[in-house]
């Protein structure tokens, strides 16, 4: 077990851990917090895996602005313990059972399969890198890149139409 | 050629009085008369040519032409006795039907007549179709404005009686389309082609799993539309809600649909497995009748009482087809046209007393002799044709299917013969509570029926006012009793016309 | 990429081309009528860009699209159908206060991503697709946001979407994952002869949910009412034809590249997920009181109907797939027409007792819902009939008896529902409430001429639909 093995295990469980956390803090500042904790881990992953360029968009994009985005309209809001949305136990309960049980069939599935001899591969491949993926981007897919442009103008008219006044 | 005629007519007669509303409101009535009127005389013409029928396997006429042919789908439609004389049963109630109307149909004339005709066509294309497809199409093609005719221009609990109508008769119907498919794939799977047409399929062989259930689908459909215990609970709805020309094609002819889709289709395909469920339909049959029967006794509704005396009639027709004797079968036939004849003028006389009293309860009816004995006469008449009265056609037809059945099940036919006492029994109720007994009500002035069809022009409103047949109404009556004397005397010529059609289903199911 | 290729996608361009155009004539100031001509006039140009390029058809784009005569039928329903709406919308939008303009900029962008997804070859192309489609559709679904319902179904649309959008993606990675390609006909060759892994029924099981989302199958249907219900009429019927079409298409043609009916354990999913379908979604629909609802719950049951067509997995499989779904839209686009024109300014024209009586107050509207909702029922005589017998035929055809006879079964009790509109249509009426003059008389005649054209359409189908299941099968063959 080398020190990239034992980043990986940390770095997982940090991933998973504050995941959870997101899904069960009282309150959404802490929950926002805790996605950023997230990003920060899958970043380290992306890294990781050579993919550098990645890991650094994702923190950038994700952590740097849609999250300190979400901070702030939180905190404009203002949302006090009021205000919070009071769900019922039994909604808990029945949420807690459907999410456990496609947990449960996702694993049972998962461990069945001949992944197990498949380790992870830290550090190497190319496909992260920003020359690489510039050119991916630029030359076989340069349509769908084209056609995400598109994606973002129906975001951005939805976000202006929804939002204006 | 006459057949394509005979459906266009009905078709453009229907769109042109639905037309005519926006010109003119009387001009509609006459499009309608004479729409069913050119018809009658068609189908007429018709008959006067080929009333001996045709030779053994022969048809008529026969006329095909491709329809869709991606799915091999033609528009084929042929002619035999069989179909000859329920034509001319369907154009002769047509114009009755028109003609009942005339005065009853006072808002959304156009669309009234649009859709009565449409349903006239619809019948006709039953009655002649030989593409499966088609027939299937016409099936439908009569449901839908019979709906309307049923929703928009019934009486009170209208809207309840027409969707029990059309879900029952639909539900039959989409389980036939199924039997319909799966004879196809397996004509296809045997001879290698696909083909809805019905000559061609009636040579096929089918295991007896896959024929009994194909014939299920047939069944169910034509035993809901017949109507057969236990699924006539539509029908006393579905007629005492109708208005009076409604009432009479669904008893005259829309039963009979029924009855032919199992004699054309159902026994001609699937002998072996009628054969099979013989003993169990004539059982049915024999419920029916006597069941029937017992709850017609039991009404205090006349129209309702009517209806179901009609199941207790159409008990017969599954009695006489699964004897499969030949007596039997022109029993059937003959049944099919008398019951149409009776039947409707008993509904056409319970619209003229509706258009009167405003009530169908018998309760409130009563000694309605005095006050229009010209109707009562006729009633009386019509009565004793429903129990069974030698000299009438009903006669003849139940005697037939009783003669032929007893050779098959003396038993049944036993019991079956017992519904005929209860016919008298409930006829001469119903006479005695309708037109006998003390007055309820109060009459108007007695005067010659001629004039009283003006007079009623300017007081039609006036409530619960007894007077007596006009000449339009008059000559309804009088038309059904003449035919229903005429079949009752001299029955030869329609059994003549059928002979062959009989023979042919006798030789297809005599093991 | 060649120019046949380029050429080949002209239609897109064009399509993406159009929401540019409405931009600029909205930076331009011009006003609405303009915009809607304008926005019709590039439609027409996408038809007539879809003529153009059939001679060089079909053109494989690797490896992201192809676009042979499966995609051009498909996507010639839902351009169709787009027009119907853009026509629809302007009577609707015009009336109400709120600046229709940017309206038609989504409408072009979620046309876009319903085409998109019916040339996808690719994942990649398929998930682009997909989430222009859903992204465009947020705002619409929320376009009239002062009303009641809209932003409350804009939401929960966006929420069930983005999630489904998630279980999409990981089904995604699983595939890749199991078969190292995003590529369907390049995992349809890895699968080929071999039992398909744990990992790609998986991933399948994860697309299923996101494909039955988009077209709202059971059990994933649970969005469809709300938002029915709250979308602006045009934007229902965008929805329930357009949307779904793209969607269905690509999961044909997705299952059609990976053999996906030769399982016998995925047979059995789908064939349960359509009985599921057909009979909760009819049963839903008994009670419904609102009109809306109740399409949507029809809508479910339809898509049922339809998933016995695509249940065979062949080429008279896709013929009756494609059948149906313009019989469906032609039917669907006319009843929300009806809706649409019959709304006013504050509230849709959703509630049953608006309809009350309305053959004799307004005929030609009656008699066009009336057909549609017998054409939704399978009578005779209308389109629908011959789409429910195409599909029954193919169904019987393979010997899926089981799903053929639920659909018969449940058709019977959605003849129920439909009557009860049909008999309300045709009750007696009450007195006639004033009706303000319309504002624009040229386009309420035009929109009156629309229905008219899709009420003669439906009736045609029904009596004659052979040429248009020639002209089906030829385009098939351009493969």
């Amino acid at each position: 077990m080398n020190v990239s093995d034992i980043l990986f295990y940390f770095l997982s469980a940090l991933a998973i851990g504050s995941a959870i956390l997101v899904v069960i803090s009282r309150s959404p500042i802490y929950s926002v917090l805790w996605l950023i904790v997230t990003f920060f881990a899958i970043s380290g992953h992306y890294i990781m895996m050579n993919a550098q360029f990645l890991g650094i968009v994702n923190l950038i994009v994700y952590a740097g602005a849609i999250m300190v985005l979400f901070l702030f309209v939180i905190m404009l809001i203002n949302l006090n313990t009021d205000a919070k949305p009071q769900k019922g136990k039994w909604l808990r309960l029945a949420g807690t059972v459907a999410g456990g049980c496609l947990l449960l069939v996702l694993v049972a599935a998962l461990k069945n399969t001949e992944v197990k001899g498949m380790g992870v591969q830290v550090g190497t491949g190319d496909i992260g890198l920003i020359n690489q993926l510039g050119k991916a981007l630029f030359t076989e897919y340069v349509v769908p890149f084209e056609i995400s442009s598109i994606l973002f103008l129906s975001a951005m008219v939805g976000a202006v139409v929804i939002g204006k006044k | 050629m006459t057949l394509i005629w005979i459906i266009a007519i009905f078709f453009a007669g229907g769109l042109l009085c639905w037309a005519a509303q926006f010109v003119n409101r009387v001009l509609i009535k006459w499009i309608a008369l004479i729409a069913a009127v050119a018809n009658l005389a068609l189908v007429g013409a018709a008959y006067a040519e080929y009333r001996n029928g045709s030779a053994p396997g022969d048809w008529l006429i026969d006329y095909t032409v491709n329809w869709i042919p991606s799915f091999a789908i033609k528009f084929h439609i042929a002619l035999d006795g069989l179909s000859l004389v329920l034509l001319l049963l369907t154009a002769f109630l047509g114009v009755l039907a028109v003609l009942c109307s005339w005065k009853e149909i006072k808002e959304r004339v156009g669309f009234y007549y649009f859709n009565l005709l449409w349903t006239l066509a619809g019948i006709t294309g039953v009655f002649v179709a030989m593409d499966l497809f088609l027939f299937y199409f016409f099936w439908e093609v009569m449901i839908v404005p019979m709906y309307f005719l049923i929703a928009i221009w019934g009486d009170s609990n209208r809207r309840y009686a027409s969707y029990k109508f059309f879900i029952f008769t639909q539900a039959g119907g989409l389980l036939m389309l199924v039997s319909i498919l799966a004879l196809f794939f397996i004509n296809h799977a045997n001879t290698g082609n696909y083909t809805f047409d019905f000559f061609e399929l009636q040579n096929i062989t089918l295991s007896v799993a896959e024929g009994r259930w194909i014939m299920l689908g047939f069944l169910v459909a034509f035993v809901i539309k017949l109507p057969a215990v236990p699924f006539h609970s539509w029908l006393p709805d579905a007629h005492s809600e109708a208005p009076t020309a409604g009432s009479l094609i669904l008893a005259g002819l829309l039963l009979k649909t029924g009855a032919y889709g199992i004699m054309r289709f159902v026994i001609t395909l699937f002998p072996q497995n009628s054969a099979e469920i013989a003993q169990w339909a004539m059982l049915v049959g024999v419920i029916g009748i006597i069941y029937g029967a017992m709850l017609a006794f039991a009404q205090n509704d006349l129209k309702r009482f009517i209806a179901y005396t009609s199941v207790s009639h159409m008990g017969f027709i599954l009695l006489g087809v699964y004897s499969f004797r030949e007596m039997a079968f022109d029993g059937v036939v003959m049944q099919m046209l008398t019951h149409g004849i009776s039947t409707g003028a008993l509904f056409a006389m319970a619209g003229m007393i509706k258009e009167r009293l405003h009530t169908r309860e018998m309760g409130n009816m009563g000694g309605l002799w005095t006050g229009m004995p010209l109707m009562g006469g006729l009633a009386l008449l019509f009565a004793m044709a429903s129990l069974g009265l030698p000299m009438m056609g009903n006669f003849i037809a139940e005697f037939l299917i009783l003669v032929g059945a007893y050779e098959v099940n003396p038993t049944l036919t036993i019991i079956a013969s017992i519904g005929l006492v209860f016919a008298a029994l409930y006829s001469l109720r119903m006479m005695q509570r309708v037109f006998f007994g003390p007055r309820t009500t109060p009459d108007r002035h007695p005067e010659p029926f001629l004039r009283q069809g003006e007079l009623r022009e300017g007081s039609a409103h006036s409530a619960s006012a007894v007077y007596d047949l006009s000449a339009r109404e008059f000559t309804i009556l009088i038309s059904l009793s003449v035919a229903i004397v005429i079949l009752g005397l001299f029955p030869q010529p329609v059994l003549d016309s059928v002979n062959t059609v009989v023979q042919s289903l006798i030789q297809k199911n005599t093991p | 990429m060649s120019n046949e290729q380029l050429l080949a996608l002209l239609p897109f361009m064009v399509l993406a081309g159009a929401s540019i155009v409405v931009i600029l004539m909205i930076a331009a100031r011009l006003s609405h009528t303009a915009i809607q001509v304008a926005g019709f006039l590039m439609l027409c140009f996408t038809v007539l860009a879809m003529g153009y390029v059939r001679d060089i058809l079909p053109q494989e784009i690797l490896p992201l699209f192809i676009i042979d005569g499966f995609a051009a039928l498909y996507t010639g329903v839902i351009i169709f159908s787009v027009g119907v709406v853009g026509l629809l919308s302007y009577i609707y939008f015009e009336e109400r206060e709120e600046n229709p303009k940017e309206y038609y900029i989504l409408l072009f962008l979620a046309t876009l991503g319903a085409a998109v997804l019916t040339i996808s070859r690719h994942f990649v192309s398929l998930f682009l697709g997909l989430e222009i489609l859903s992204v465009s559709l947020y705002a619409l679904i929320a376009y009239l946001r002062n009303r009641n319902n809209a932003i409350e179904s804009g939401l929960k649309y966006l929420i069930l979407a983005a999630l489904t959008s998630a279980f999409l993606l990981l089904g995604m990675a699983l595939f890749y994952m199991e078969t190292g390609s995003m590529e369907f006909n390049a995992i349809g060759q890895k699968l080929a002869g071999s039992d398909p892994g744990v990992l790609f029924k998986l991933g399948l099981a994860l697309m299923v949910v996101a494909i039955g989302f988009k077209l709202a199958l059971v059990p994933f249907h649970l969005w469809a009412a709300d938002v029915y219900q709250g979308a602006p009429a045009p934007v229902t019927a965008f929805i329930a034809t357009a949307s779904k079409v793209g969607v269905f298409a690509v999961l044909m043609r997705f299952s059609l590249a990976v053999n996906l009916q030769q399982s016998e354990f995925l047979l059995n999913v789908f064939s349960g997920i359509a009985i599921a379908s057909m009979i909760l979604g009819n049963i839903l629909a008994l009670r419904q009181q609102n009109i809306k609802r109740l399409l949507a719950y029809s809508s479910i049951a339809h898509l049922g109907y339809l998933i016995v067509a695509f249940l065979p997995g062949t080429r008279e499989g896709i013929e009756a797939s494609v059948f149906y779904l313009f019989a469906y839209a032609i039917t669907i686009l006319s009843a929300f027409g009806i809706v649409t024109i019959l709304s006013t300014r504050m509230k849709d024209a959703e509630d049953l007792s608006v309809y009350r009586g309305l053959f004799w107050r307004k005929p030609l509207l009656a008699a066009v819902l009336a057909v549609s909702l017998f054409s939704l029922a399978g009578i005779p005589l209308t389109a629908g009939f011959f789409a429910k017998f195409i599909v029954l035929l193919t169904g019987a055809n393979y010997n899926l008896w089981l799903p053929v006879i639920v659909l018969v079964l449940t058709s019977v009790i959605g003849l129920y529902y439909y009557l009860r509109i049909i008999s309300t249509l045709f009750a007696s009426a009450p007195a006639a409430e004033p009706r303000h003059k319309p504002l624009h008389p040229f386009f309420h005649f035009v929109t009156y001429a629309t229905l008219f054209v899709l009420m003669v359409m439906i009736c045609v189908l029904g009596v004659f639909p052979g040429p248009a299941i020639e002209g089906i099968r030829q385009f098939l063959m351009i493969r």
